[in-house]
């Protein structure tokens, strides 16, 4: 194997001979580790993979990462890393990588066709790309530019703020905006920050976490379970985080509201609310009257009814979590309860009943992080005016004005918009590091894709997406850039980790920031120059930020350091939403939706599809604890451990069509279908079919990942923004959860 | 020196497989050619709802009585002195297989492409410069520890659900069994 990987290094061109130092690590990694005389280092970084950046530890022999572990002290990884993090050195050094910028020479597109790539030089790509962009405003004006990315990192953003770009989308309809757009109204606070350990009583609607190993948060239930809290999780199928559980309670898909709505109604109208933290920091008092005639309709009995969960536990479960506190009830994340049509629905009541709980701010419940400040591109260089961002939003989010006051999604809503809302409306698209897997309905998007004149692919494995481009940029990872990341996760005090370059950029990458100054200098030279008049330096620029947030001298200084803590006392906050009107208070009741449409409160409303003669069951997707998302399924360790994805179903649905283990079935939904093997499963309900996204990648130049497994999505309808406006999806939940389907065996 | 055994904590482990990860990447096992020294092994147990599951993490036991080393026609299998830790020698394994079918655990696998056994070595190297085993090192719950054995032998027990009857091979390995506290 270690033969095959060199040969294929040199077929592209980066043999030993011509290789720059540069190359060095990344071609012997494919060696045996020279036994002779090893120069062992060590070296400090984080982790790239998800959000948390949990502090690494690599070791590094002759130039070559060879392991990396967690750095001891971390409190965000809690000084380990989990299986993903551990693999890293595969995402370093994927053979697959893209290595330099390539042009399209074959002009028809789609998954089925060879793109036919050229190798062109860096300047080429990059003034062809201004070319095309300056071209498009001119002839369809900047809304017809589409940029399918995170606002970030802060000189990306300026050049997009630079270039008025209307419509920037993003994943987070599918993870925790409808919990970001109603933190803002209801208690000020950021989305993910739980303080597990000090909790009493830990309440999970759906929330899979520990099966999903985002170790912050892992731990947390962990060392709450050994301190002696107690963890309910309402969930349809087993998982790990059942495990951790003191109960797991079935419930039926899409059904966690009635029951969050029945809580409120039991705390609310039994007083079990924390009276002292309730009276002094909410809006009850003002809406008490309002609030308690409108969750009277809501009791246990009636929750029963569409949930399942008998009466009595859900009283009981109320009382308990009133009364035997700190109690919390986190909301966040994809899987599993946000991500249904009633998702906006859902967050809110989450949100009520921390509220009630008195635990916002507070040891163990869900608090503000406390970070360092490091200030962005636009502190260090104040920038010129931003041109208006004048146009239509492709996506229809404005129609959404909750969701658009916070600026991001909507992958959900994208591929209606770019092919029945706004058809041929957008000329040009620049995607950054997002697969086409991650949206509902792959199948719609690639379509979408096909209508855009010229497309942009910036990422670091050839994605489907990439497969799809007119230019493909190759982009650095993790291990090959510099940064502060202040960490938000586990952050009771402030914990800023160095991201520390501990490989040089292999073969001709570069980063998303370096490509937005050098388009910036073609496109919009003065948002990229410095007082004194020569272009921003990245370099320069991080120096200063580091050193105005005083994590060091420079980053050199505080790279040595690898992490800065602030350790200092938890004061609990007494002021909390920001928004005019809220007087700083914690908002049960929303006065300022009413303006916008929204209810005040929330109320019940059904998943989008139900069960019926067609397709008779729930589907459900869910992640593996192995893979993030769609972007870790050619990591040649966590591909060996998960290589592909199933059908999960109970063995009683499995007898009722005469299924058997790892046969081949089809499954249906309105949407479309996908054929994969069945795994048989007690773990799983019997109404209910399950399969694991992240799996059916298209691109056959992922070596290991593709054409491997199916894609969820295929079964999962695109919903548009009047189905979300109809549905009171204000805060636009994804519906990622909301199909039903059918199986049978092939 | 002393000899070294597992302890492991089931209730903790979260599936996270970091041990795996650590494990191929500290010792370079190669990938796709069916060999994974130590595996999280998955198995439930009972009829939905009543249903559980378990999360082991497994490699080889370094038994006291190693019946791969005895099934080897070649002696290919060794015990190292220094900590009791049971080796494959790689030039001299023959890739029969005895040693597979003989243990129970399926710590020697099969190496699709070099066509010889290897298995978990302990990370003797590691520990030779002070460290932790690597799947140790990386546990981010402490499902997995490890330990001098004669400390190790008498916080656990020999045996846990869904694991082969130890009498035999007396492999070192302990299984803490506690479950977490209820606050009531």
């Amino acid at each position: 194997m270690a033969l095959t990987r060199r040969d294929w290094l040199k077929t592209t061109g980066a043999g030993l001979a011509s290789a720059p130092a540069a190359l060095a690590g990344f071609e012997d990694y494919f060696q045996p580790a020279a036994s002779a005389s090893p120069a062992v280092t060590k070296a400090v970084s984080c982790c790239g993979i998800c959000s948390p950046a949990c502090g690494l530890q690599a070791t590094i022999q002759d130039g070559v990462v060879r392991f990396v572990e967690g750095l001891p002290g971390d409190a965000h990884g809690f000084g380990r890393l989990c299986g993903k993090g551990a693999a890293s050195v595969n995402y370093l050094y994927d053979p697959d990588r893209l290595k330099y910028p390539m042009k399209r020479t074959n002009p028809r597109k789609g998954f089925d066709q060879d793109p036919g790539w050229v190798r062109i030089s860096w300047t080429e790509a990059l003034d062809e790309i201004a070319f095309r962009m300056k071209q498009t405003i001119d002839n369809y004006g900047r809304e017809a530019l589409l940029f399918v990315t995170l606002p970030s990192p802060d000189l990306w953003l300026r050049f997009m703020n630079a270039m008025g770009v209307v419509n920037r989308v993003d994943h987070r309809d599918e993870c925790f905006l409808t919990d970001m757009v109603i933190q803002r109204y209801t208690t000020g606070g950021k989305t993910w920050c739980n303080d597990f350990e000090n909790s009493k009583y830990i309440l999970l609607f759906g929330w899979d976490i520990v099966a999903k190993a985002k170790i912050v948060y892992a731990n947390g239930i962990v060392e709450a379970r050994k301190n002696g809290g107690k963890v309910v999780h309402f969930s349809p199928n087993y998982t790990a985080t059942s495990r951790f559980a003191n109960e797991w309670i079935p419930i039926r898909p899409g059904t966690d509201l009635a029951v969050a709505l029945a809580m409120i109604q039991v705390i609310i109208s039994e007083n079990l609310y924390n009276k002292d933290f309730v009276d002094r920091y909410t809006n009850f008092g003002r809406y008490e009257t309002e609030i308690r005639a409108h969750f009277a309709q809501y009791t246990p009995e009636w929750a029963e009814q569409i949930s399942g969960v008998k009466a009595a536990d859900i009283r009981r479960i109320a009382r308990e979590f009133a009364t035997q506190g700190p109690a919390i009830a986190p909301a966040h994340k994809k899987t599993l309860c946000a991500n249904y049509m009633n998702g906006s629905q859902l967050v809110h009541a989450i949100s009520i009943l921390n509220i009630l709980a008195g635990t916002i701010d507070r040891p163990g419940g869900r608090y503000f992080p406390r970070t360092h400040s490091i200030p962005g591109v636009d502190a260090v260089y104040p920038p010129p005016a931003y041109p208006a961002r004048t146009g239509r939003r492709v996506d229809g989010r404005d129609r959404l004005p909750l969701v658009n006051e916070v600026d991001a999604g909507m992958f959900s809503t994208l591929a209606d918009g770019m092919l029945n809302k706004y058809p041929g409306m957008i000329k040009f698209a620049f995607w950054n590091a997002y697969t086409i897997l991650a949206f509902p309905n792959p199948r719609t998007m690639e379509e979408a894709m096909k209508t855009v004149d010229f497309t942009v692919v910036m990422d670091f494995i050839p994605t489907d997406t990439v497969s799809m481009a007119d230019i493909v940029l190759p982009s650095t990872m993790y291990l090959e850039v510099n940064d502060a990341v202040a960490r938000d996760y586990n952050a009771k005090y402030p914990q800023t980790v160095a991201r520390a370059a501990i490989s040089p950029p292999a073969f001709e990458t570069r980063s998303i920031g370096w490509v937005a100054i050098e388009l910036g200098k073609r496109l919009c030279p003065d948002y990229f120059k410095t007082p004194d008049g020569s272009w921003i330096n990245p370099a320069t620029l991080l120096d200063e930020k580091v050193k105005r947030a005083g994590l060091g001298e420079n980053f050199a200084d505080f790279r040595a350091k690898g992490i800065v803590e602030t350790k200092q006392p938890f004061t609990p906050r007494t002021s909390f939403v920001t928004v005019s009107g809220a007087d700083g208070k914690c908002q049960i009741y929303v006065p300022q939706f009413i303006a916008r449409g929204v209810d005040p409160l929330p109320k019940w409303v059904p998943k989008r599809e139900m069960p019926n003669e067609h397709y008779p069951y729930y589907f459900m997707t869910f992640i593996p604890a192995i893979h993030k998302r769609n972007t870790t399924q050619n990591m040649a360790i966590l591909n060996e451990i998960m290589p592909t994805n199933h059908a999960i179903i109970n063995p009683a649905l499995a007898k009722k069509h005469g299924i058997s283990q790892g046969q081949k079935v089809l499954v249906r939904s309105r949407a479309g279908q996908i054929e994969l093997p069945a795994h048989l499963s007690e773990t799983v309900p019997p109404d209910v079919v399950m399969v694991a996204h992240g799996f059916g990648h298209a691109s056959r130049a992922l070596s290991l990942a593709g054409g491997k497994g199916a894609r969820d999505g295929d079964l999962i309808a695109n919903p548009s923004i009047d189905d979300f406006i109809k549905a009171g999806n204000y805060a636009g939940s994804s519906c990622i959860m909301d199909a039903v389907c059918s199986i049978e065996p092939l | 020196m002393s000899t070294y055994g597992w302890l492991i904590d089931e209730k903790l482990c979260i599936e996270c497989r970091a041990c795996e990860s650590a494990c191929k990447t500290w010792n370079q096992v190669e990938t796709g050619v069916g060999v994974r020294w130590r595996q999280v092994r998955v198995r439930e147990m009972g009829v939905y709802p009543q249903v559980r599951q378990q999360a082991l993490t497994g490699s080889c036991y370094h038994c006291e009585n190693a019946w791969c080393m005895k099934a080897c026609p070649v002696k290919a299998i060794w015990r190292r002195t220094e900590d009791g830790t049971v080796q494959i020698d790689q030039e001299k394994c023959v890739g029969c297989q005895q040693c597979a079918m003989f243990c129970p655990y399926g710590a020697p696998q099969f190496n699709l492409r070099t066509r010889k056994m290897s298995k978990c070595t302990f990370c003797f190297d590691r520990r030779e410069q002070g460290l932790d085993p690597a799947c140790v090192t990386l546990c981010p719950t402490g499902a997995l520890q490890y330990g001098r054995w004669d400390q190790i032998q008498s916080r656990g027990a020999e045996t846990t659900e869904n694991f082969a009857p130890p009498r035999q091979t007396r492999p070192r390995v302990r299984f803490i069994r506690d479950p977490f506290p209820v606050n009531k």
